[in-house]
Order: structure tokens, then C-alpha cells, then sequence
């Protein structure tokens, strides 16, 4: 008789336990091969060897409702490039001031780009990958705070992002394992949208160091100027060279539209680290596409260049060996190129789609071309 | 009998083409909404009624109900909206409305969640829910 009263008293605190969280599961995958078609050549890390596991992702995401207008969300990502070792992608705490204000905490994707948000989730664009020569920053999450507020300005959706936070990392720029450490990365990200149109700029600073490693010919050139530079005394172009407490910034600016069945994106991104032998970046794509019923067909070119400010040039007249070796490093640093891809996507199936995607890649520098073919299945369970 | 029969199989026909879809919310909801506002509470860009409460729609599960409605009322295929929902859901800024199996099951979750809205075919409205438009 005494038992009955504790079970039920177990039985109560169970039901009012904070356990009682619900929690969701969304799952996406994307199982991608491709290969190039030129013998010697590699792209998108594919070489001429059909590869299903180079681009291929498959991803879960937990969340949960917690009470008093707080949730948790865990992103764990297994990526065919690293073997599908799961990992933690984000994990971070939302609290939800109002409808149209909430503050998050963790680890999060920096919103560089239009689809940053959900890079990894193929079934939400219509390319095998997004164009890479504008998606082309090494890193995507960071750890820090984000802001964001949602508002409507008359038919107008508005969508305002601000981030503050750091990276720390290894990341291949220049040399192969660089590490690299960003400091109070800060920014903006603003979205406007109206049905079929949406237009969005973001802007990031950020206090960057990366380290360079002798893994690469470049690597070593670069530590062996900077190296001779120091030595001589020339402390600022040392300085110029390394990639030391330097002031990153990224801008970017985009359009999207979805007007019947005709789709049409743009993207302009720039990206600068002042003061290093990183040379400045501007890339953009631009995009068609059209819709008919389950098929989607489209095109896009990019174009990627990369290259120092003139006056970057003859920094040391009065020592030519050092000033030709500046020289060399600046020059080394740049690069042009531009992409075609044509593709089609169909969704055959309420929560997946078949992709074939075509690249052409062409190094205006080396002035070679090399061809990709993927095919990618997309899902979203 | 053979004139019943066919006259039954066109109407089922006709039936299953040109159902009518009611929008339907609690019978003791008094806010006015039109569809512009319908639209943006299944695209999870409107999140509370306009009396402040908070909105907690249903859809059905992928019947020929939820494609009329998807078309009629928010103007985008089951395709498009599933790419849109995972663009909110992987970017924690959203959660899809909770899919219901059937007209009945819509009805029985309106009729006793105060702060609910689905819909269903016009057909099988019935006094325990308030009709708010039809489509």
C-alpha cells in the first residue's frame, strides 16, 4: 500500500521533468559523383576518376523547443571529403525576443553568401554546388552571437542579420594547413524581398592571421621573402607580406528572382586582407534558369579575379633583389578565371531531385580548361 | 443502374478536380483574415494572429486537398515549397506547419485548438469550425 503514493510521486516528477522537451529531427543527404573529363587535371576535387564520395553529405539536424521562447539546434554533418566523419557543423541556443526579434549563441554559418545558410543542403538550389568561384571563402561557420530581425515594410519582406564572433582553424590559403585565427568578426547581412524579387548585401570585417606554412612552392617563396625581408630590415614589407592581425573585410551583394518560371540570381562578392600577399579578391556569377513543372534547366558563368592594387608593386626600388622578389609574390598571387555551367534539375519525388550539372573551367592565367560532370540525387527527410 | 453508376463516377471525377477549398479556423476566432495574410501564415513570414495570439496552422499530408490549396492559396508546387521549408528548417528560422492525414483530422484539431487554421475541401465543413474564406 505504501509503494502506490512513491510511484505515483515518480511517476509525477517524471511528467514534470524538463526532459519533456520536443524534440525535432530534419535530416538532408546529397550523394554526388562526378569525375573530369581531361587526363590530367582536377577540379572541385575531382579528378579524371569518377569519385561518389568527394562531394557527397549527408546531415542531421536536431532541434529543440524548449520552454520560455528558448530552442537548441545541433547541426551534425558527415562529408564524403572527410571520409563521412560526422561533426558538429552548428550547435547553438536561440532565445526569441518577439515574433520578429531573436538573438542566437554558438556556433553558426557566417552569412557570406545567398545560400550560405544552407550550402550543404542541396535540395534548397538548383545547381549540383553553388558557383564556387564566388562560394570560394575556406571556411563557413564561425562562434559568436547572432541578431536577427525580421520585419514587413509594406508588401516588402526585410530581414536584417547582425553577427559578432571568431574562427579559429586550419584552412588551406597558400599553403595546404594554414593555421588561421579571426578575431571580432563583425557584420551585417540585410535581405529584402518582395515575392519574386529579393535583393541582399552583407558586409564582414575581421582582425585576420593565417599562418604559412612551407607545405606549398608558393609557401615557402612567401616565408623566404618575408624571412629575407626582415632580415634586411625592411620591417613593413615584411609586414606586408605576412598574414598577421590584418584587416579582412568581404562585401557582398546580391539579386534573386523568381518571376513565373523564369529564375534568375546574381552575386558581386569582394574580398580584401590589406597589408598581406593576399592578393584582392572580386568574383560574381550570374544565373538563368527555367521552370517546367518537375524540370528545371539553367546556365550560369562566373568569373573569378584576383590581384593587387598597382601600387602595390616596387615597394623596395633601392634593393632590386628584395623589390623583384615583392614583385614575384604579388604577381604570383593573382589569378583570373571563369566558369561555365549548364545543368538541369528534376524533382522527381516530393522531397528529392536528380541534378546533372556540365563545368567548363577556364585559367585565363595557365590558359587551360578543364570539364566537370556531376550527378547529385538531393534529399530532405 | 448503369445510368447511376456512371452518374456517380463523374461526379466523383468532377469531384476530385473542382473541390472547392475552405479555409477553415476555430469557431471562437474573431480576427479577420484575408488570403494575403493565409499566404504568409503557411510561409511562416506571419506568426501570430492579429489579436497577438500566437498562429498554429496545420497543413494535410501531401492529398490532393493540400495540392489545391498549395496552388490556390500560396502559389507554389509541393517541390517548391518543401526547397522552401528546408531553406528555413536547416537555418533554424522556421518550422513547417504539422501535417494532418485527412479533412476529418483538420476539423477535429481546429474545432478544439483555439489558435489553430487549416483547411479543407468546402464540402465537408461542418458547425464546429468557422469558415474564414474559401478558394
Amino acid at each position: 500500500m505504501k509503494k502506490l503514493p512513491i510511484a505515483i510521486a515518480i511517476c509525477a516528477a517524471c511528467l514534470s521533468a524538463p526532459s519533456y522537451a520536443e524534440i525535432r529531427i530534419n535530416g538532408f543527404a546529397s550523394i554526388v559523383g562526378g569525375k573530369t573529363l581531361d587526363d590530367d587535371s582536377s577540379l572541385y576535387g575531382y579528378d579524371n576518376d569518377i569519385s561518389f564520395k568527394n562531394e557527397s553529405v549527408f546531415a542531421l539536424q536536431l532541434s529543440a523547443d524548449l520552454q520560455d521562447k528558448l530552442s537548441a539546434t545541433a547541426q551534425i554533418v558527415a562529408r564524403g571529403e572527410n571520409d563521412f566523419d560526422a561533426e558538429f557543423e552548428w550547435a547553438y541556443l536561440t532565445y526569441e525576443f518577439t515574433d520578429e526579434l531573436q538573438l542566437s549563441a554558438g556556433k553558426m554559418r557566417v552569412p557570406f553568401y545567398r545560400y550560405s545558410d544552407f550550402l550543404d543542403v542541396g535540395y534548397a538550389y538548383r545547381w549540383v554546388r553553388p558557383p564556387q568561384s564566388v562560394y570560394n571563402i575556406p571556411f563557413s561557420t564561425y562562434e559568436g552571437l547572432s541578431l536577427l530581425h525580421t520585419s514587413q515594410l509594406g508588401d516588402w519582406d526585410s530581414t536584417v542579420q547582425v553577427i559578432y564572433g571568431g574562427y579559429d582553424g586550419t584552412i588551406a590559403v597558400v599553403s595546404v594547413n594554414g593555421d588561421t585565427e579571426l578575431n571580432d568578426i563583425a557584420g551585417i547581412n540585410w535581405t529584402l524581398s518582395y515575392d519574386w524579387f529579393s535583393a541582399r548585401a552583407a558586409y564582414f570585417v575581421a582582425d585576420t592571421s593565417i599562418a604559412i606554412e612551407n607545405d606549398t612552392p608558393t609557401g615557402v617563396a612567401l616565408n623566404e621573402l618575408e624571412e629575407a625581408l626582415r632580415n634586411a630590415g625592411f620591417v613593413d614589407q615584411a609586414n606586408n607580406i605576412a598574414v598577421d592581425e590584418d584587416d579582412g573585410s568581404f562585401l557582398a551583394l546580391g539579386v534573386s528572382i523568381d518571376y513565373n518560371n523564369l529564375l534568375f540570381d546574381a552575386e558581386y562578392t569582394e574580398f580584401e586582407v590589406d597589408n598581406s600577399a593576399l592578393a584582392k579578391q572580386t568574383q560574381y556569377y550570374t544565373s538563368v534558369g527555367y521552370r517546367m513543372d518537375e524540370w528545371i534547366v539553367h546556365l550560369t558563368y562566373e568569373n573569378n579575379d584576383d590581384k593587387h592594387e598597382s601600387n602595390r608593386y616596387n615597394a623596395l626600388p633601392a634593393v632590386p633583389p628584395l623589390n623583384q622578389g615583392i614583385n614575384l609574390v604579388l604577381e604570383g598571387s593573382k589569378a583570373k578565371s571563369n566558369v561555365y555551367t549548364i545543368g538541369t534539375r528534376y524533382d522527381f519525388h516530393p522531397s528529392a531531385a536528380l541534378k546533372v550539372d556540365f563545368s567548363r573551367f577556364k585559367d585565363d592565367i595557365s590558359d587551360t580548361e578543364t570539364d566537370v560532370i556531376a550527378v547529385a540525387v538531393d534529399l530532405v527527410f | 443502374m448503369k445510368k447511376l453508376i456512371l452518374a456517380g463516377l463523374l461526379s466523383v471525377c468532377s469531384f476530385s478536380v473542382l473541390a472547392d477549398i475552405a479555409v477553415i479556423v476555430n469557431a471562437n476566432n474573431g480576427n479577420a483574415i484575408d488570403q494575403t495574410e493565409i499566404k504568409k501564415i503557411y510561409l511562416g513570414k506571419s506568426k501570430s494572429f492579429a489579436d497577438g495570439t500566437k498562429v498554429n496552422p496545420v497543413n494535410q499530408n501531401g492529398n490532393n486537398v493540400a495540392d489545391e490549396f498549395n496552388d490556390k492559396v500560396v502559389g507554389k508546387s509541393s517541390s517548391q515549397l518543401n526547397a522552401y521549408w528546408s531553406k528555413l528548417v536547416f537555418t533554424g528560422k522556421g518550422t513547417p506547419p504539422e501535417k494532418l492525414d485527412n479533412d476529418q483530422a483538420v476539423i477535429d484539431f481546429v474545432s478544439s485548438n483555439a489558435d489553430s487554421i487549416g483547411y479543407i475541401d468546402s464540402s465537408k465543413v461542418t458547425d464546429s469550425v468557422k469558415v474564414i474564406a474559401t478558394f
